[in-house]
């Protein structure tokens, strides 16, 4: 339980992050740094986008599998983690 | 010669009974021609249909095998009853943390956290996205005009725009017509009228909804919810609300002259949403005499007076010295207002005195006034910020920052102050005259524009310059003021400005003030924070 915080404290306290959302399988989000809304509606719609990409990289190359999906928006940057169980989500405000 | 057949509703009978007498006659056939003509001279012919003449004619015909029909019945014998209904969608929350595996979650975050560390670090070094930018929309250029709007017959009068206001649903723009140096007011007879934009055949000299006044108008706000209801309020000091949906009766609500009403010329009306229901709302006006009211429309047609505030002199916060007012008055008149847009109580109120009024619909203690009033008025007044060089006509609460409003009047100058201390932020001189309303851009958190006495709406970005305006619009050609403007929240490069010359004109800003850049709000927050020491 320690361990799961410390590690959800030094993402979130990394240089320009805004806020961590990990969520689970079913796309219902666990952790968050976020409030309510926002939180619900980060892990909504980015465990529907990560599928969708997932599925992109399987039906180009079968062999091939989706690491890492990040979004570049003209206010912050949304990376994404994906894994079977987990997906984590960091939304990090670049230096210009 | 056929018989009358039975009459029977199935015309197939009909034809039935007409092929069997057919069928009973003989083929018919051509008497014979004789073969070759003997009796007559000239050429022999062989006729060579003769042969032909022989064959007998056929009737052929087809039918459709009759249709079988039966009766038979049916009837419920069991019934059930059952309703349906949907049921708000429950809001998915973040699971409580006792739900889920811990070691599983654990393991997922070791096995991500160094990819994710990496991916962040190289995103904070990388110069990769410098200067990219991409282009959703059409880029528009320039300033234009949209629309040029009047009504004849109030031009015609003389009347000068003195209100304007856009509905909810951002289609429809009101304009208030009055005078703004109080002329003959007392058999001035003033008119709101309301334009369609989005309607086809739109005609700006035709409003699609036109109401009568008793006295001018001065100042205009739709309701932030219903398209079609508007609050005025008037030179006589009443507050009036109509419903442009129907033109025969649109007076929906007014404050008639009572002991309540304003005494003074009312300077805005503002719409509030009632404290516990969030759905219905109240009129807030503000006027010379001193007093912020806020009425409530009851079933009658009348509005009500459910709370009323008072600025007197006296009570005054002592934040800055303020001249000693040389009548010795002691009602503070209030010429303009604007809510803060992160506490709904709080609200900044702009006075004849120069100086802009903190203040809050949250207070307890009551005004030293002697007017009559069938609620108990109370002080509002919880700080006083530096005056400006003369009476302000407008201010304006940024929606981006807290902290942050803007003020405006008749030194020509517009200040930028921050809620924490007293002087200004920023002090801009924008007109030789008058400056007549400003207003924060609802989606650019460092622009603003402003409405002069000498004819123009100055545009200023404080991103570009902190000195000069951006875009200087020309609305008037013989330099009459412009008196009011508003940016429009739903469609967010129209802006609708009106002038001394009764027109109204709705301007389309270039992208550069729609589209917000990407630090923005960050700029805006450095801007705040530079307090002077």
């Amino acid at each position: 339980m320690a361990e799961v915080e410390e590690t959800l404290k030094r993402i979130q306290s990394h240089k320009g992050v805004i806020g961590t959302v990990v969520v689970n399988a079913e796309g219902i989000p666990i952790r968050t740094t976020l409030d309510n809304s926002t939180t619900v509606q980060y892990a909504g719609l980015l465990h529907q986008l990560t599928m969708k990409a997932k599925s992109t990289v399987r039906d180009i190359d079968p062999q091939n599998d989706l690491t890492f999906l990040r979004i570049r928006s003209k206010k912050h940057e949304i990376m994404v983690a994906p894994d079977k169980e987990y997906l984590l989500i960091v939304i990090q405000n670049p230096c210009e | 010669m056929a018989h009358d057949a039975p009459s029977s509703s199935f015309p197939l009978g009909r034809l039935l009974h007409v092929l069997r007498l057919t069928a009973q006659m003989p083929p018919p056939r051509r008497p014979p021609l004789p073969s070759h003509a003997d009796s007559l001279p000239g050429c022999f012919l062989p006729l060579s249909w003769s042969a032909c003449a022989q064959c007998c004619v056929d009737l052929k015909s087809c039918q459709t095998a009759s249709i079988v029909t039966a009766d038979a019945s049916a009837q419920v014998r069991n019934h059930a009853d059952a309703q349906v209904q949907t049921e708000a969608l429950e809001p998915v929350s973040v699971q409580p943390p006792s739900r889920c595996d811990i070691p599983r979650l654990a393991a997922f975050l070791r096995r991500v956290e160094a990819m994710v560390i990496r991916e962040l670090n190289k995103n904070w070094q990388s110069h990769a996205f410098d200067g990219f930018e991409v282009n959703w929309t059409e880029q528009q250029q320039m300033v234009s005009c949209l629309h040029t709007l009047g009504y004849p017959p109030a031009q015609a009068q003389g009347l000068h725009v003195t209100g304007i206001s856009w509905n909810s649903t951002g289609s429809v723009v009101a304009c208030a017509y009055g005078r703004v140096d109080h002329g003959d007011w007392s058999t001035l007879k003033s008119f709101v009228c309301a334009w369609n934009l989005d309607r086809r055949g739109l005609s700006p000299r035709q409003p699609s909804a036109v109401v009568e006044a008793p006295s001018a108008v001065l100042c205009l706000a739709f309701h932030p919810l219903q398209p079609s209801h508007v609050a005025g309020g008037l030179y006589s000091g009443e507050v009036l609300v109509w419903d442009l949906s129907r033109p025969e009766d649109p007076l929906l609500w007014r404050t008639g002259l009572t002991d309540d009403t304003h005494t003074d010329p009312v300077s805005q009306v503002v719409w509030l949403p009632e404290p516990g229901h969030s759905h219905r709302f109240q009129v807030l006006s503000v006027a010379t005499d001193g007093k912020v009211l806020l009425w409530q429309g009851i079933g009658t047609g009348q509005l009500q007076l459910t709370e009323g505030f008072a600025l007197v002199t006296q009570q005054l916060p002592r934040s800055t010295k303020l001249k000693k007012h040389p009548r010795g008055e002691t009602e503070v008149g209030a010429t303009a207002v604007a809510f803060s847009s992160f506490d709904p109580r709080l609200f900044i109120l702009g006075t004849e005195g120069g100086f802009p009024l903190k203040c809050s619909l949250a207070v307890g203690e009551a005004a030293l006034t002697r007017m009559p009033s069938s609620v108990p008025l109370r002080a509002p007044a919880q700080f006083t910020f530096s005056p400006h060089g003369g009476p302000i006509y407008s201010v304006s609460c940024s929606p981006f920052h807290r902290n942050l409003f803007l003020s405006a009047g008749t030194d020509g100058h517009v200040h930028l102050y921050s809620m924490l201390q007293a002087p200004p932020l920023t002090s801009l001189q924008l007109s030789l005259k008058y400056l007549f309303a400003v207003r924060w851009s609802p989606v650019r958190p460092l622009v603003f524009a402003a409405a002069s006495g000498e004819g123009d709406v100055q545009l200023f970005d404080l991103q570009k310059s902190s000195q000069k305006p951006t875009v200087s619009i020309k609305q008037t050609q013989d330099e009459s003021p412009v008196y009011c403007l508003e940016f429009n929240s739903q469609q967010t490069q129209l802006l609708a400005a009106g002038d001394a010359q009764g027109t109204v004109k709705v301007w389309q800003l270039s992208t550069e003030f729609t589209e917000q850049g990407p630090r923005e709000a960050e700029d805006l927050d450095r801007l705040a924070a530079e307090v002077a020491t």
